[in-house]
């Protein structure tokens, strides 16, 4: 009976019915479209900084720092495989490691940093685009200005300390040192400056958890890597590194700020609407009870119709989030659109989740209402 | 059977206090048919609702079989007015989304579905109201409104029947149909309560009750 009244209710009172499922619905449907694009908004903060530079740099620890800032490299070596014993170590994060051997000469009239780059390498399985320039043997990659300068084109076949390169790819305006710099694989590069086996730098990008402002993540840094690379330094950009995190972070509070008040205000608008069905059959609530309807009954009654609509909301909350998170998010997040997937695992949260929070905001006018006099309910006119 | 001892009931409001019941007392055998008559504002559906276990008095005692109702718990309550106590609306209260047969089966210890099913079928052939089964409220006619809200309150085979003006809102020929399934009610041994402001009934009953401003009055 109880199942059959709510059923008949609903139809008869359809626009009380679908105000309630559209604030579960809108409630449903802010979740599911956060934590459907959550991924790609992380990957997507992580990328964009990323672009910014590398943001940790391991130099040789007898490097002259007042040479190495005005160069902007270790004028000192190291052997390679100090990146081989860095990816052992299972405690430290990072992500996109690359050695570099780094050096000035001149070449054709012109002062050029001549940069050779290895293979990037990842911690884990996961597979990352890489970060740093990718170099074939044998080519290079030319800065803008001294191409402009020496007119140099793509495909031209170039002679740099006795070696013949390939010019790969001119490398667009970047407003940095890298407009006078070659980049060349790291072997070429070990080979024509005749010290193989040496580079002058491990570049890598961290990624580091911070709890707080208040830690200095370069001294951690530092205490780890001693263990592993004793006769190394470590240099932290700490804007960059910072700038990730803060990032992150205030993604995270900004999410827990704004979900509280969109809950508070669907609990309000869940409870308001049941309230209003509530008056609408005061006297029906009445009559429930003068027929011998306990308040249990009368309770369940409202509750079973509060539930349907968490369910139904949650169901139409998924299908417009996921949609709306499909359809928008590729657009917001362009680079990381392809990681934006339909969550099912969020459909049965909010399943769960939906009818439980519709059935405790619409549990106070419940009481309310249960708990009066059916006389003077049913007096009501 | 029924017994009302000293009952008053005060309704109070923002600004004032009404006294609605003021020390009522009042006896009621099993079988009886009386008529609670007086004018608006006398009391009489405070006491119709008082006796029913809807409307709990200011002070005193409602007795009915043996029972004092307000002494029971809540649950214990509803369920004794449910087994006992049919009662018939002026307003009729029925259910806009539900038609006549559920409506009427709306009501509590009915028995088990198919007994309710017959039950139902033979009250609404006797209230003339079989070619309404399917009708909703807002189809029917204020007069078989009325009715339903009859068979409602007689489904569940009550002792007592509490019928709050049911004709006041009836032409004569619906008003006297009423009456004649009050009296019916009343010959298969049932106990009627009736409140009214007419004379209507007053031919078939065994005893009217004046009421006056709350206080039971000689007639």
């Amino acid at each position: 009976m109880i199942l059959q009244l709510v059923y008949k209710e609903i139809l008869y009172r359809r626009l009380n019915f679908v105000l309630g499922t559209l604030a579960v619905t809108m409630a449903v449907a802010l979740f599911v479209s956060f934590f459907t694009t959550s991924e790609a908004s992380k990957n997507e903060t992580i990328r964009l900084t990323r672009d910014m530079g590398f943001n940790l740099r391991i130099i040789p620890e007898s490097t002259d720092m007042e040479k190495f800032w005005n160069a902007g490299f270790s004028d000192q070596t190291m052997p390679q495989e100090y990146i081989q014993r860095f990816t052992l170590y299972k405690d430290f994060s990072f992500a996109h490691l690359t050695a570099t051997l780094r050096k000035k000469i001149t070449w054709r009239g012109r002062e050029v940093v001549l940069t050779g780059l290895g293979s990037e390498i990842e911690p884990s399985v996961r597979k990352k685009s890489p970060m740093s320039l990718t170099i074939k043997p044998g080519t290079i990659y030319v800065g803008f200005e001294i191409a402009r300068v020496l007119n140099l084109k793509e495909r031209d076949h170039v002679a740099i300390l006795g070696k013949t390169f390939i010019i790969a790819r001119i490398l667009s305006e970047s407003g940095s040192d890298d407009d006078i710099t070659i980049y060349a694989w790291l072997q070429d590069v070990q080979n024509v400056l005749n010290i193989p086996g040496r580079i002058n730098e491990i570049q890598a990008l961290n990624c580091l958890c911070l709890t707080s402002f208040e830690q200095d993540p370069q001294n951690t840094l530092r205490e780890q890597l001693a263990q592993v690379l004793p006769e190394t330094r470590v240099i932290m950009n700490r804007t960059i590194a910072l700038a990730r995190e803060r990032q992150r972070l205030m993604l995270e509070k900004y999410f827990a700020f704004i979900m509280p008040f969109i809950v508070l205000a669907c609990a309000i608008w869940i409870g308001a609407i049941v309230m209003i069905n509530i008056k609408e059959r005061q006297q029906e609530i009445g009559l429930l009870r003068a027929l011998g309807y306990s308040t249990g009954q009368i309770s369940l009654l409202f509750l079973t119709k509060a539930i349907s609509l968490g369910i139904l909301g949650a169901v139409c909350g998924f299908i417009i989030g996921t949609a709306v998170s499909l359809i928008y998010g590729p657009e917001i997040f362009r680079i990381t659109a392809d990681t934006i997937k339909p969550g099912y695992h969020l459909l049965a949260w909010s399943l769960i989740a939906a009818p439980i929070f519709a059935a405790i905001s619409a549990s106070l006018p419940i009481m309310i209402a249960v708990t009066q006099d059916p006389a003077l309910t049913l007096r009501r006119e | 059977m029924i017994h009302v001892e000293d009952v008053c009931k005060l309704y109070t409001t923002r600004y004032n206090h009404v006294i609605a019941l003021d020390s009522v007392n009042l006896h009621v055998d099993q079988g009886e048919f009386v008529i609670i008559h007086g004018p608006s504002g006398s009391g009489k559906t405070t006491l119709l609702l008082t006796i029913s276990g809807m409307l709990r008095p200011t002070g005193g005692r409602v007795i009915i079989k043996q029972n004092d109702i307000y002494a029971l718990p809540e649950k214990k309550r509803t369920s004794f007015r449910a087994r006992h106590i049919g009662f018939v609306f002026q307003m009729f209260h029925l259910l806009p989304y539900l038609n006549s047969t559920e409506n009427i089966m709306l009501a509590k210890g009915t028995g088990a579905k198919e007994l309710q099913r017959s039950a139902i079928v033979q009250l609404m052939n006797r209230l003339h109201l079989s070619q309404r089964a399917y009708h909703k409220p807002s189809e029917l006619s204020v007069g078989e409104c009325q009715r339903i809200a009859m068979a409602r309150a007689l489904v569940s085979r009550p002792d007592i029947l509490l019928a709050d003006e049911p004709t006041g809102n009836l032409d004569l020929e619906n008003a006297a149909q009423i009456i004649e399934y009050l009296k019916n009610f009343h010959s298969n041994s049932g106990t009627v309560i009736m409140a009214t402001h007419g004379n209507i009934a007053q031919q078939y009953t065994d005893r009217i009750i004046h009421l006056k401003e709350g206080r039971i009055v000689p007639g």
